[in-house]
């Protein structure tokens, strides 16, 4: 009976310490959230002088010319505003170009009856000569041979000429594009074509009552700088 | 049906997942689609590619059909194989109108003058992709099914791209008859290798995102915009994170970066210590090897920063790889400059 009451007797005790623990902690915790209230409250006060102190420097400035500064400073963003656009609508003529730490960087856009096409970049590098440093352009448009020709002696042709590479690849690109989705009933299977899209070879049909005809057509694009094709073959299967 | 074309079918389609037979079926197009309703695709693959060869015995299949599915399944699964990139140098300056026909008839022709014991197919996708399959014999015995060579062309692009096979020796062969059907110079290898096919083509053809400076309207991303967890946390180090972000965005780009597993350095050059310590005093270069891999190694590069493990900018060394198109590098000392040598920092 006595180890009972001992038993009994150590377990009140440690129960007792657990929650004068528990009670310590709590008291504890309630304290730093004092404490980190108080010094968010600190900050915040010092945060406000310093504004307060910095707004009082302007102001000091600003209230003797207050009828001219807010005009000069909004017309300022005016002009900054406008330029900003400008260069983004030079950006829809096709070929644009920002000035960068060591030379010229030019997008080139592309687009075909009223659509906008993709865009290819060129970084170029202007000093000692100028020099391609990298690029976005599509390998299979002769980038290194416009570049011996012209980027030396003519860049504004080189730019011009490029331009029109990419111009034509990306119309041939979309007029395929079109005819597969726009008369794929009409087209047997898909159009056989080539990496720059100046070999198009395709089977259509033509019906006639209760007849039909079957029909093979081979494009051919000579000029690659040209959207419409040089050669035409159609032949009746 | 020959035994070699039903055994070879019957192992192509146990190597396909359970859940893809049925589509890499219908996309091989061999098989009718009332014919393929007649398989149990819940059955054990076991049962599943005996019943094919089976189907592909009634219509007869040979060993051309059975190629197909064999170039589908790589197509699909081509992140199994190492790729590896050749860059090969044209002749003249005229345009080249790339006939597909011509192309494949002078392909074959040069190989098959060769080596007359090659079973060779071609596979077109949309992207103007020509896969070419090649299966090697040896001039006394007929092409061996499994051992096979895959290269990936891209008409009118100087790049070929070329899955290293367990032979070879037979690699020249392959090398010269792409350079006659493609009517160029010569070829040569590209020091840049992966798994993933469709990052090489990335790196080659300049698709990967590389951060251009231009006044044109960037559309409107949607910023994931976090919610403000605590208004009493404040980023002490603001300004730095975002001079990080801004210096990694201007060098790797904010799109997908390219996969590779891996970046090799060879270091050739002299160790610099102290000339008290008298260490190699016979100025000889230290040869050393670093390799750098990781299952996504650009990605891993581009987050060093941001996770404050490496200083921004990072080297030049590690971010020049799509760049440069390689990731294998030989590092000289300033003095031997070459166009492949790099100075080290």
């Amino acid at each position: 009976v006595f180890a009972h009451l001992e038993m009994l007797e150590a377990r009140a005790r440690e129960a007792d310490m657990k929650e004068e623990e528990a009670k310590q902690q709590e008291e504890k915790l309630a304290r730093l959230k004092a404490r980190v209230q108080q010094l968010t409250r600190q900050r915040d006060e010092l945060q406000a002088k310093v504004d307060l102190q910095q707004k009082g420097q302007l102001g000091k400035e600003g209230v003797t010319s207050d009828p001219a500064q807010p005009s000069t400073q909004a017309v300022l963003e005016w002009k900054i505003k406008r330029v900003k656009d400008m260069l983004q609508v030079f950006c829809l003529t096709g070929i644009s170009g920002k000035l960068t730490e060591q030379g010229v960087c030019f997008c080139i856009s592309t687009a075909y009856d009223g659509t906008y096409l993709d865009s290819y970049y060129l970084d170029l590098l202007t000093k000692p000569e100028v020099r391609i440093l990298r690029h976005s352009i599509p390998t299979f448009i002769p980038l290194e041979q416009l570049a011996k020709k012209y980027l030396q002696t003519d860049i504004r042709r080189f730019l011009s000429v490029l331009s029109n590479h990419l111009n034509a690849y990306a119309a041939r690109r979309y007029q395929a594009d079109q005819l597969q989705e726009h008369f794929s009933d009409q087209i047997e299977g898909t159009l056989q074509t080539n990496s720059l899209c100046n070999l198009l070879v395709f089977n259509y049909y033509v019906s006639n009552k209760s007849k039909t005809f079957p029909f093979n057509v081979r494009l051919l694009y000579g000029d690659l700088c040209s959207s419409i094709p040089t050669e035409v073959t159609v032949s009746c299967t | 049906m020959d035994e070699v074309v039903a055994e070879y079918i019957r192992r192509t389609v146990l190597k396909i997942p359970r859940d893809e037979i049925r589509t890499m079926l219908q996309q091989w197009g061999f098989l009718s689609e009332a014919q393929l309703q007649t398989i149990n695709f819940c059955q054990i693959k076991e049962n599943i590619s005996q019943h094919v060869v089976q189907l592909c015995e009634e219509n007869a299949a040979r060993i051309k059909q059975a190629a197909v599915l064999d170039i589908i399944y790589n197509h699909i699964y081509s992140n199994k194989r190492l790729w590896s990139v050749y860059q090969m140098n044209k002749t003249g300056e005229e345009t080249d109108f790339f006939d597909l026909t011509d192309f494949k008839k002078k392909f074959k022709r040069r190989l098959r003058s060769a080596l007359t014991n090659v079973t060779i197919n071609f596979r077109e996708y949309e992207d103007n992709a020509i896969w070419i399959r090649i299966a090697w014999g040896t001039p006394y015995t007929k092409p061996n099914q499994y051992k096979t060579s895959y290269v990936v062309y891209h008409s009118q692009t100087p790049y070929v791209f070329i899955s290293v096979s367990v032979l070879k020796s037979n690699l020249p062969l392959l090398c010269q008859a792409l350079v006659a059907a493609s009517n160029s110079h010569d070829i040569r290898e590209m020091e840049l290798r992966s798994h993933s096919l469709n990052s090489l083509k990335d790196i080659v053809f300049k698709r990967y995102s590389q951060n251009f400076q231009s006044y044109y309207p960037k559309p409107l991303q949607e910023t994931n915009v976090a919610p403000e967890s605590d208004l009493r946390i404040i980023q002490e180090n603001k300004n730095e994170k975002e001079r990080i972000k801004i210096i990694n965005s201007e060098v790797f780009g904010d799109g997908p970066q390219p996969k590779l597993e891996f970046a090799q350095y060879k270091l050739e050059t002299m160790f610099k210590s102290d000339p008290q310590m008298n260490v190699l005093d016979r100025k000889e270069p230290f040869r050393c090897l670093v390799k750098f891999s990781s299952p996504h190694l650009l990605e891993s590069l581009k987050s060093l920063a941001p996770a404050g493990i490496a200083d921004a900018p990072v080297s030049p060394l590690l971010t020049c790889i799509p760049h440069k198109a390689r990731n294998y590098f030989k590092i000289k000392d300033k003095k031997y400059v070459s166009s492949i040598s790099f100075v080290s920092p």
